[in-house]
């Protein structure tokens, strides 16, 4: 059903609230949309909830109340398929996330093998493209634990892209790296955007924002405050709060 | 080379005080005026005693054809061909009557320690692939979220744990072999397994429990379903994790077979103690089945370290 969504609104998030069991409020009426083909970018202080509001975009966190309806497919409806679902959504994390007991070229075909069920050749020959794709055709057959930061982080974008996402998902995917290896995954990501892939990018790296994305979201306390077009968010800032975020971070 | 040297100092310090200590027990065999008689234990391992072929029913001992003794029956019938055997006890005109001897043949035969030692071997065998399996499944249940399953595997662990596996297996064998008539082999497999399985479970579950949170999300993330994530990600690592104290308890589990032997499963324990009894050589015997166990449980050892050496191809 997803595959053949021709709709352009791909992600449509209405008032949804989280609120944890010891009583936090971690979302708090959140509503967006992110259209097709579109790169938004969040940001916001540690603990504002824009790593809670991503990961219930693919329902590692499930919200409390509200709606999301992802890639034309209310996500909470009783027919949904949650793992179907998240075939169409990759996502790549802070933490990388590998699994270690593979090599960059088994985690990639790990789920096209084992959950999408395409035969091994395929698998190997899309596996092979992808890591090429993103600059680590001579390190396929090294476990993760032989590999750079930024090479662990590239290893799982190729990993979230082989499930041929709709959507992809980013969960401050520099912020555990290394100075100098930020720009290669950036790098990578860029290239993403510019194919056309929609992307919702929870970062710290203002410079991406300002140059990639077609919108910036601001969250503060489980609040989304601002939902600009990144000029408008950076150069003329009207919400105080933003105001002052800009002001420590840039 | 300075560090050479001086591990080799140490080295040499380690194996005199296992020369000394073998010293101390040499010294106190000898000093209980004990007759040491390492011979004694070999029949009971191996021996090749003659055994005698005997007719099977009355008859006479003719030549055939070729020249070759055979026991031919009263109808006229060969019952045994005698050219196989080389110690006849027969000659050619011998009447001979049903259970007679006719010749007397020389095999290897094993002795009832290694029927014993085999007995532990499959009764540890049997109760180590019931104990992963069991083991697995209530380590399962034990992280489950669903409060019913996972108090019944809290239950499982808390029961077992805290009685002791001898009163297990008479339980097992009094109560339960009698209400499903079980043999007593079966018994002790199920004691054995139910027992380990309970200290399985605890391993898995912290195996399980080590690997970190991110490493289910990305499987989940990836749309494999929980019995995916944890068939394909999580399990292949808590296994190699688990790996060391999984041997731990497999050890544990082949000397506590040692135990069945009190429902009288002839076991190498039991082999040993009926040994005894016979031999009059208790200290040679015990010394015998103690090295016996620390065999298996040494090859058991070799094995698992294999094992995880390959696994650490990732590392």
């Amino acid at each position: 059903m997803t595959r053949d969504y021709q709709g352009n609104d791909m992600i449509v998030a209405d008032k949804i609230n989280k609120i944890y069991p010891n009583g936090c409020h971690a979302l708090k009426d959140v509503s967006a949309t992110v259209h097709r083909g579109e790169v938004v970018v969040i940001v916001g202080p540690s603990g504002s909830g824009k790593s809670t509001f991503l990961r219930a975009l693919n329902q590692l966190e499930t919200i409390s109340s509200g709606s999301i309806t992802v890639d034309g497919t209310d996500m909470y409806a009783k027919s949904t398929d949650i793992n179907k679902l998240r075939e169409e959504v990759g996502m790549v994390f802070q933490n990388f996330n590998l699994f270690p007991h593979k090599t960059a070229l088994g985690n990639v075909m790990l789920a096209p093998l084992k959950v999408a069920k395409r035969d091994a050749a395929t698998a190997e020959t899309d596996a092979r493209d992808l890591l090429k794709r993103v600059g680590l055709s001579d390190r396929m057959d090294n476990y993760p634990s032989h590999l750079s930061g930024g090479q662990q982080q590239r290893v799982a974008i190729a990993r979230a892209l082989a499930m041929k996402p709709n959507i992809m998902l980013f969960d401050e995917p520099t912020s555990a790296l290394d100075p100098e290896m930020v720009g290669e995954v950036l790098d990578v990501m860029k290239g993403l955007a510019a194919e056309g892939m929609t992307m919702v990018v929870v970062t710290h790296e203002m410079g991406f924002a300002r140059e990639v994305a077609d919108r910036v979201l601001f969250m503060e306390d489980g609040e989304l405050l601002v939902n600009e077009t990144p000029e408008a968010f950076f150069d003329d800032p009207e919400n105080p709060r933003l105001r002052q975020f800009l002001s420590m971070v840039l | 080379m300075q560090t050479q040297y001086k591990n080799l100092g140490w080295n040499a310090l380690f194996v005199l005080i296992l020369v000394a200590l073998g010293g101390l027990v040499f010294l106190s065999g000898k000093k209980i005026d004990y007759n040491w008689n390492w011979q004694r234990v070999v029949p009971y391992i191996v021996n090749n005693q003659a055994s005698a072929v005997t007719a099977p029913e009355d008859g006479n001992i003719v030549s055939n054809a070729e020249g070759d003794l055979v026991l031919e029956s009263l109808a006229g019938d060969v019952l045994v061909d005698l050219s196989e055997y080389e110690d006849l006890l027969v000659y050619e005109g011998d009447l001979i009557f049903e259970g007679d001897r006719l010749a007397s043949l020389e095999e290897w035969r094993i002795g009832p320690l290694t029927e014993g030692l085999i007995v532990t071997i499959k009764i540890s065998l049997w109760s180590l692939l019931f104990a992963i399996v069991l083991g697995l499944i209530i380590g399962l249940m034990r992280i489950s979220s669903n409060p019913a399953v996972k108090k019944l595997s809290i239950a499982y662990v808390e029961l077992i744990r805290g009685t002791p596996l001898l009163v297990q297996i008479f339980i097992v064998y009094f109560f339960i072999g009698t209400v499903f008539d079980l043999e007593r082999f079966v018994a002790g497999v199920i004691a054995l397994s139910l027992f380990t399985a309970a200290y399985v479970a605890e391993i898995v579950r912290a195996g399980i429990q080590s690997i970190p949170k991110g490493q289910m999300e990305a499987a989940r993330s990836l749309g494999m379903s929980y019995p995916k994530a944890m068939i394909y990600v999580i399990l292949p690592q808590a296994f190699k994790r688990t790996l060391p104290p999984l041997a731990g308890q497999f050890i544990n589990l082949i000397k506590d077979s040692s135990l069945v032997s009190v429902i009288s499963i002839t076991d190498l324990t039991k082999a040993g103690r009926e040994v005894v009894s016979g031999s009059f050589a208790p200290f040679e015997v015990w010394f015998t089945v103690a090295l016996l166990y620390l065999l298996l449980t040494s090859s058991l050892s070799w094995a698992i370290q294999r094992l995880e050496k390959r696994l650490s191809a990732s590392d």
